[in-house]
């Protein structure tokens, strides 16, 4: 069995109108033994940068603290916040530092990005183990249950969602994908962000 | 007569010039040496009947079986060599098991019944290394009473594996006289207690011994409660009302 | 001239008699209606062998398997299956109900039990009791009635968006309301529709065409059919189960 399924856990990332949401679910598992119910995958880089680990879950911590020691020398030196492109390609060149011993993550990051015109537009990507980059449009997954979100977000999603309906849409998604896997669920938690505020919902799921 | 008689009936796969075949004839013959067993059908179920012949007070009359089980929804009585009807009611059971196995439904009576008659002709001598098959036609009748999607119904086999459906029939030694009384008295609304008197009163009129409830037996099949044999109780009860 | 060194050594040689063909099918009961999809690639890798090869089959005038897996083991299969059912008619003068067809799948399957045909099935139809219905097995005849499943390449993709939209799993009705237990034709169908086009979309084994199968109870009318190109009636009798054929194109690529 392969050391991605190790932990489970699943990621996902969805655009909507003048807003992005993330969600993941809350499982930590040593293959099929459930370990914890509330360990979380989301952090959050900036206040509007949002960075989601799904993998190996002592990846997942040993990233989160590389990535806010990377992002904290960006900010020191640079003196401005980080921007999701920026920090996508931060993100990428990181894991690709490991191409032939890679961290066992495929990140999934959600975020608004400053225009020049001070406006904000919404940003999500992904990336696989050794870093390459996906720019999507629509939504990125990531996790033991990408397959089902795949196909549930495919059916369920449009473009220019309201952020509430994007929270459901998204809410949607990943319950009813995390339910037909057996390595990812027990909770999921959502963050939807717009320019002037994120929403963390804690959504109570199946636990079987 | 006789002369081409005894020259075409040894063989039991031997055609008599006017194409007969002798033993299943005779065999036929055979069920009229059996006890007086009949069968009417009703829009509520069918009946079965059979007189039981206690030839001694010694015989448990409990220990004759005339009539059998095939499946919930199944039954079956006998007339002439009944030790016959046991190869062909296992076959009837095995297939009607085989059938709600394999298809997850009750099989009709005909195709029961049908299946019965497959075996009917199954005598002769056996080829080279084929499995020995029986040396003999069957010596008994079968009525088959059983309900399915169709409704109630009553088949009659005989040696020959012909079957034939009935709203009511009469095998055995007094079938000719039972027969003519079923035709007279059988009505298309009988209810199943009327049948179940009607039977009575027929098997009494053809037997020689004074009929009670040790020397009959009476089942029937419903919608209900599928096929059941009338214990004495209410095998008495029956007897009782005629 | 042999190797002189290998001579004398043990060597394995090796027949795989299957192989897989991609290809995703789904199924869908309604109250009196019963939906019977699949898409019509079939696929050995990356290569595509053919953009028409159908997966969904009528059996009876009211029965629809559909089959998912290796193609061969699954032509053969349904070939058995109306073999049997012929053998049925002429047993029992009846067309095979549903769930003894159901069974009699189960049954063939596992009379192969340690050589089984490498598919996944998914029968349709109308019930004896004129519901819809839908029966689900896998390779060895371990079957259920359910009212909706997919199965095959894209089965991930679109069990879940069923349970979802089908079963509403984690949707709790309005006060007072409760989910439907059947979804009308029309929404059903556009469904199935939106399953097909997503699994096109994001699973590469899965295009070309589409092939749904509708076959409506005794007495229900088409309603709900109206609004849908390319439907063609394949109903041989007048009185009883309707069935109709829909054909659509999904992405080529």
């Amino acid at each position: 069995m392969s050391i991605m399924q190790y932990n489970g856990g699943s990621v996902i990332a969805m655009v909507g109108k003048d807003c992005v949401a993330i969600a993941s679910d809350l499982r930590l598992g040593n293959q099929a033994l459930g370990i914890s119910s509330n360990f979380q995958k989301i952090f959050s880089v900036t206040d509007r940068i949002y960075l989601g680990l799904p993998g190996l879950a002592t990846d997942v911590t040993t990233l989160r603290e590389l990535f806010r020691y990377r992002v904290n020398m960006y900010t020191i030196k640079e003196e401005r916040e980080i921007q999701p492109e920026t920090f996508a390609h931060l993100v990428s060149s990181t894991l690709y530092e490991h191409r032939f011993g890679p961290y066992f993550i495929e990140p999934v990051m959600a975020g608004l990005s400053k225009t020049p015109s001070g406006s904000f537009k919404p940003f999500i990507a992904a990336t696989d183990l050794i870093g390459c980059l996906n720019f999507a449009k629509d939504f990125v997954v990531a996790g033991t249950a990408s397959e089902k979100l795949y196909g549930v977000a495919e059916g369920l999603w449009e473009s220019d969602l309201e952020p509430e309906d994007l929270f459901e849409t998204i809410s949607q998604t990943m319950l009813n994908a995390v339910d037909r896997d057996a390595y990812s669920g027990w909770g999921v938690v959502v963050h939807v962000i717009t320019k002037d505020k994120v929403v963390t919902r804690t959504l109570k799921g199946r636990m079987d | 007569m006789f002369l081409t008689r005894s020259e075409y009936d040894r063989g039991v796969n031997t055609f008599s010039p006017e194409g007969r075949l002798f033993q299943v004839e005779y065999a036929i013959e055979a069920i009229k040496l059996g006890s007086t067993t009949l069968g009417i059908r009703t829009d509520q179920g069918v009946v079965l009947a059979v007189e039981k012949r206690v030839q001694s007070p010694l015989i448990e009359s409990s220990s004759i079986e005339k009539i059998m089980e095939i499946d919930r929804h199944l039954g079956c009585a006998m007339s002439g060599l009944t030790a016959d009807a046991r190869t062909m009611i296992d076959h009837a059971r095995v297939t009607a098991q085989n059938h709600s196995f394999t298809y997850d439904e009750k099989i009709k009576v005909e195709s029961v019944t049908q299946a019965v008659c497959d075996l009917a002709l199954r005598f002769g001598e056996s080829v080279h290394d084929e499995d020995a098959m029986m040396s003999r036609p069957f010596g008994v009748a079968l009525l088959i009473a059983g309900i399915d999607e169709v409704g109630p119904q009553l088949y009659h086999t005989d040696p020959s594996g012909t079957f034939v459906r009935y709203q009511a029939k009469a095998i055995g030694s007094g079938s000719e006289a039972a027969q003519a009384e079923l035709q007279e008295k059988w009505y298309s609304q009988m209810t199943l207690q009327e049948a179940n008197i009607l039977a009575m009163r027929v098997l009494k009129q053809v037997m020689e011994e004074k009929l009670d409830q040790h020397n009959v037996q009476l089942a029937q099949v419903t919608p209900q409660k599928g096929f059941e044999i009338l214990d004495e109780t209410s095998l008495k009860a029956v007897i009782d009302q005629m | 001239m042999p190797d002189m060194v290998s001579i004398g050594q043990p060597q394995q040689r090796q027949f795989n008699p299957y192989s897989e063909n991609g290809g995703t099918i789904l199924a869908i009961a309604g109250a009196n209606f019963s939906v019977i999809a699949g898409d019509t690639r079939q696929s050995e890798g990356y290569n595509i062998q053919t953009r028409y090869a159908p997966k969904v089959f009528r059996l009876t005038d009211k029965a629809v398997l559909a089959v998912n897996g290796f193609a061969a083991d699954g032509s053969m299969f349904v070939k058995k299956v109306k073999q049997r059912l012929e053998w049925y008619r002429h047993a029992h003068a009846k067309d095979m109900p549903l769930r003894a067809i159901a069974r009699l799948i189960q049954t063939m399957l596992y009379s192969r039990r340690f050589f089984p045909y490498y598919v996944y099935n998914i029968l349709g139809g109308i019930e004896e009791d004129g519901s819809g219905a839908v029966y689900s097995f896998d390779p060895v005849g371990s079957y259920e009635r359910e009212s909706c499943r997919a199965a095959g390449a894209a089965q991930s993709l679109v069990q879940p968006f069923l349970d979802n939209q089908i079963y509403f799993k984690n949707q709790r009705p309005p006060p007072g309301t409760s989910n439907p237990t059947h979804l009308p034709l029309h929404e059903v169908l556009s469904l199935v529709i939106d399953s097909f086009t997503s699994a096109t979309e994001r699973h590469i084994e899965v295009g070309d065409g589409l092939e749904i199968f509708v076959v409506l109870a005794k007495g229900s009318t088409t309603q709900g059919l109206e609004n849908f190109a390319n439907v063609q009636e394949m109903t041989q009798t007048r009185e009883g189960e309707r069935m109709f054929n829909i054909r659509r194109n999904l992405k080529r690529d």
